[in-house]
């Protein structure tokens, strides 16, 4: 009996009209395939990707030294070497992170009293040679500066959660 | 003894104790800031109130006496509601950035704040600034809007150093904490205001934005300068000392350690630093190998030794070497058939040589000088030389104990002098002498060789304050030690002390003094001491961390001797004049890089590791020693470890057997030498004391590192046509420098004080002796 049911069930196309009817379906729904990098999909103000440094709007570093961000990274990416400047105040004369170690679990953002050093929404960046992804703070600071604009919209969006 | 209750904890504690002596017994901990325990009560701060049963307010617990059956709530809602309330008030003036400074992470009120603070300031009107003012080099008060009026330094400053560095002027809202208008804070004990400061108001100079506490690691390490051997704490990041703080030890440096202690750590980091053997050849320095440089040292040595004799060999050491370094150094000596090693470089007088029945200490431990009553202190510049000691000294002196001085300069001690005698140096004797003769008298014994002395009234009055004790202290300070009649003075030290019925001690220069001659390092029978051994130029010289420009008795001597001489091994952790006199300089590790022991003036063994690895390829000096040893042949130096050179020198839990002060010297010459002349009073300044401290950047811009000036008695002065700040040539054997002159009356006549250690000084001649000064 089983063979009968079989054999009509090939005979008929009966498995091929049932995929064609899912095919058929889904030609008309709503296409959810971002064609990246025409195309991309919408991000999270809190969305975590490369680092950058901040500056005041009258261009002086934000970071003070503090090394907050140092002590709380979990993957001990980031490296900071701190002296006093001669107005003073302590600042960083070496502040790297090292992106094949970072986890981008963002403590280092959320650790930083001054929001010096912020996640940005960059995620596309590479390197070609073994220490292309060890970002040093003249990297980490022209990133901001190129940045600025959307980091500054971003940490206003997210003020009133903080 | 009272019972009481904290917590629901039944304390029994003394009559007399606070409530929160009674909960640090009970092991319950009541936040506070102003409260110290070396410190008087202040009790503003307010932090420590406490619910006390049947009071109707709740109550400081640091000014609260404890009472029979008081019952304390430490924590209740009542307590609790009051601290919270006094952290508010604390936190609406105090900066909310604690980011920014230096102190966080290690701050009292952080920590407390975590407990006892809001979550949010409601205060929104101004705060309160202050500017920071410039205190000098140790300390900054960059931060000072961080002060919360705890006042801890001001009676640190009243109570501990004698010396009210910083004060608190204005009232109220505008009170703030300052020095005096334009002076300095870097007395020798200034530095520990920075520990004290539970805010970041107060904080290290030159640590200042270096590191943050929480990268660093603490190593246990000890005090390579003065006798007292402080306890200290070794603060390191990436292998380099960064912090040096005290650890706490009641029998030693209790709580505090000196500025010496605490800033020296520069010179560890200094750009001098000896990181590699050098090699003179053909008048050319030349980097060379360790394994080179070794045995051209060793074939050096063995030829002098068989070309000249081995007595033509000579080892000089500082007391700030470790008791392993000065040991292997003597064995080694005497391995090659030399027996000319000592550690006594700036001694002029070893008459007590061979007749000593013991190492020379402070004859007591260093807690019970607390509890002596009357005290005799001869030839020391006993704050700068000993600056803790000086400190236990002077709590004696509150408590009621009397100070008697002898000495050829009238420093303030920072404490009450019951009687003082200043005299020449070639007085001393004389003085002691009288001193004596008038004990006897007071004493009705007799005193022999002192029969036909005429005592004056100042060594009558000192005689009379020591008679009238019961638990007197006859302590002998580095210049009585240096002094070239220093076995006669230590000789009269002993009688007088004898007639007290007391012992007499001997304040230790260095970190080893004492380790010095356990360690053997000490010339035998037939050997050379310190001074004979440069005044009679030897081929060869092994230096053991000395700069014999600076360390020496007489520097003088000690150069002709080195630029005589045909070998001169010179081990260093620094680069310095060597250079112009050496054939190889061997970088050794400083006390912060190698283990090792000092044993201090009580005759305690304290050993320590290395905090840091050495610098380049600088080595332990034991190391080193030990090498050269095999590389010499001579027998049993194969050790492994520093605790094994230790355990063959010295049985250290069995050192107090080899003590004693004890000298079989006759009394002898006590009429008087009768100088003729300007004679020279020298003084080791508290900052260039060892090589070490003389590389301590913030040490050296300190009002005590400044350059040696002349000081004579006013009329002196005058009587060359010469004012307070000219300039003067100051002459001494085949020598002269231009040194400032500076009017110092409480100096002795025919006396010139200038200072040795020092290198604006270091061209002249012995410590003692005389001297010429004349208008430039």
């Amino acid at each position: 009996m089983q063979m009968i049911k079989n054999f009509f069930k090939t005979f008929m196309l009966l498995e091929l009209l049932k995929g064609m009817s899912v095919t058929g379906r889904y030609m008309f729904t709503r296409h959810i395939t971002v064609e990246y990098p025409e195309e991309r999909t919408p991000q999270s103000f809190r969305f975590r990707g490369l680092h950058a440094q901040r500056r005041y709007a009258n261009g002086e570093e934000r970071c003070i030294g503090c090394k907050l961000c140092e002590a709380v990274c979990p993957a001990l990416a980031i490296k900071i070497e701190i002296a006093e400047r001669e107005d003073g105040t302590r600042r960083t004369t070496q502040y790297d992170i090292d992106l094949t170690k970072c986890i981008f679990c963002g403590f280092c953002e959320e650790s930083c009293p001054v929001d010096a050093i912020v996640e940005t929404r960059v995620f596309e960046y590479h390197g070609e040679n073994r220490g292309d992804l060890y970002y040093t703070k003249s990297m980490l600071l022209a990133h901001g500066d190129k940045h600025e604009e959307q980091i500054a919209k971003d940490r206003a969006a997210d003020a009133k959660y903080r | 003894m009272i019972n009481i209750e904290i917590d629901g904890k039944l304390v029994e504690t003394e009559r007399g104790s606070t409530v929160m002596d009674a909960a640090r017994k009970a092991g319950v901990h009541i936040p506070h800031f102003c409260y110290h325990k070396k410190l008087s009560i202040a009790a503003n701060c307010r932090m420590c109130l406490v619910e006390v049963e049947k009071a109707p307010k709740p109550l400081p617990a640091c000014a609260t006496p404890a009472a029979e059956g008081m019952k304390v709530k430490t924590h209740s809602e009542m307590a609790v509601k009051a601290q919270k309330g006094v952290m508010e008030f604390l936190l609406i003036n105090h900066p909310l950035d604690c980011p920014i400074c230096d102190q966080g992470g290690e701050c009292m009120l952080q920590d407390v704040a975590m407990g006892y603070g809001g979550a949010a300031s409601r205060y929104t009107e101004e705060k309160r600034e202050v500017r920071p003012k410039d205190i000098g080099a140790l300390i900054s008060t960059q931060e000072m809007t961080r002060c919360i009026q705890c006042t801890r330094c001001v009676r640190f400053g009243q109570e501990v150093a004698d010396l009210m560095e910083l004060g608190m002027a204005f009232r109220t809202e505008h009170a703030e904490i300052m020095s005096f208008v334009n002076s300095t804070v870097d007395s020798e004990l200034s530095g520990n205001m920075i520990d004290l400061c539970p805010v970041g108001a107060l904080t290290s100079k030159p640590f200042r934005y270096t590191a943050r506490n929480w990268e660093l690691s603490r190593r246990r390490s000890v005090s390579p300068h003065d006798g007292l051997g402080s306890n200290l704490a070794v603060h390191i990041k990436n292998n380099k000392v960064l912090r040096v703080t005290p650890v706490e030890n009641e029998d030693i440096n209790e709580c505090w350690i000196s500025d010496k202690d605490r800033f020296s750590y520069e010179g560890l980091n200094s750009a001098e630093r000896l990181t590699k053997p050098m090699l003179k050849q053909d008048g050319k320095w030349q980097e060379v190998e360790w394994q080179a440089a070794l045995e051209y040292v060793a074939n050096g040595l063995r030829q002098v030794a068989k070309g000249a004799g081995a007595d033509q060999v000579a080892a000089l050491a500082t007391p700030h070497s470790t008791m392993e370094e000065l040991y292997l150094l003597q064995k080694l000596m005497r391995g090659i058939g030399s027996d000319n090693v000592d550690f006594r470089l700036r001694q002029s007088d070893f008459s007590a040589d061979g007749k000593l029945a013991g190492a020379p200490w402070l004859g007591m431990s260093v807690a019970e000088l607390n509890s002596r009553d009357r005290f005799l202190i001869v030839g020391s510049f006993l704050r700068k030389d000993h600056p803790l000691l000086a400190q236990r000294i002077r709590q004696a002196v509150k408590k009621g104990a009397q100070a008697n001085i002898v000495h050829s300069s009238d420093d303030n001690l920072l404490m009450k002098v019951a009687n003082k005698a200043i005299v020449a140096p070639s007085d001393m004797v004389g003085l002691l002498a009288q001193i004596l003769k008038a004990l006897a008298a007071e004493m009705q014994a007799s005193a022999q060789g002192v029969e036909n002395i005429v005592v004056g009234s100042e060594a009558a009055a000192i005689a009379k304050s020591l008679a009238s004790g019961e638990r007197a202290a006859v302590l002998l300070g580095n210049f009585a030690q240096q002094h070239p009649q220093a076995a006669q003075i230590a000789v009269l030290a002993e009688k007088i002390a004898a007639l007290c019925g007391v012992k007499f001690g001997y304040l230790g220069e260095a970190a080893n003094s004492v380790g010095g001659y356990l360690a053997g390092a000490v010339p035998g029978a037939k050997g050379m001491n310190a001074t004979q051994m440069l005044a009679s130029p030897r081929k060869a010289y092994v230096l053991l961390n000395v700069e014999p420009e600076l360390d020496c008795a007489d520097p003088q001597q000690a150069m002709a001797a080195m630029q005589a001489a045909d070998l001169v091994v010179a081990m260093s952790a620094f680069k310095h004049h060597a250079a112009d006199y050496a054939d190889v300089l061997l970088p050794i590790a400083p006390f912060t890089e190698t283990s090792g022991t000092f044993v201090n003036t009580e005759g305690r063994a304290q050993s320590f590791k290395g905090a840091v690895k050495p610098l380049g390829e600088a080595r332990p000096a034991w190391k080193v020693l030990r090498v050269l040893g095999n590389l010499l042949d001579v027998a049993g130096f194969d050790y492994d470890t520093s605790e094994a050179v230790r355990d063959e020198a010295v049985d250290t839990a069995n050192i107090l057997s080899s003590l004693d002060n004890h000298l079989d010297v006759a009394l002898q010459g006590v009429a008087g030498a009768g100088a003729q002349g300007l004679q020279r009073v020298a003084d080791v300044p508290i900052y260039a004391a060892d090589a070490l401290v003389r590389r301590a950047t913030a040490l050296q811009q300190t009002r005590d590192a400044a350059t040696p000036c002349v000081a004579m008695r006013g009329d002196e002065l005058q009587k060359l046509g010469v004012k307070s700040g000219d300039m003067v040539k100051v002459s001494q054997g085949n020598a002269s420098v231009r040194l400032t002159a500076c009017a110092d009356d409480g100096l002795p006549a025919g006396v010139a004080r200038v200072a040795a250690g020092h290198a604006a000084t270091a061209e002249l001649g012995a410590m003692f002796g005389t001297i010429t000064v004349e208008r430039a």
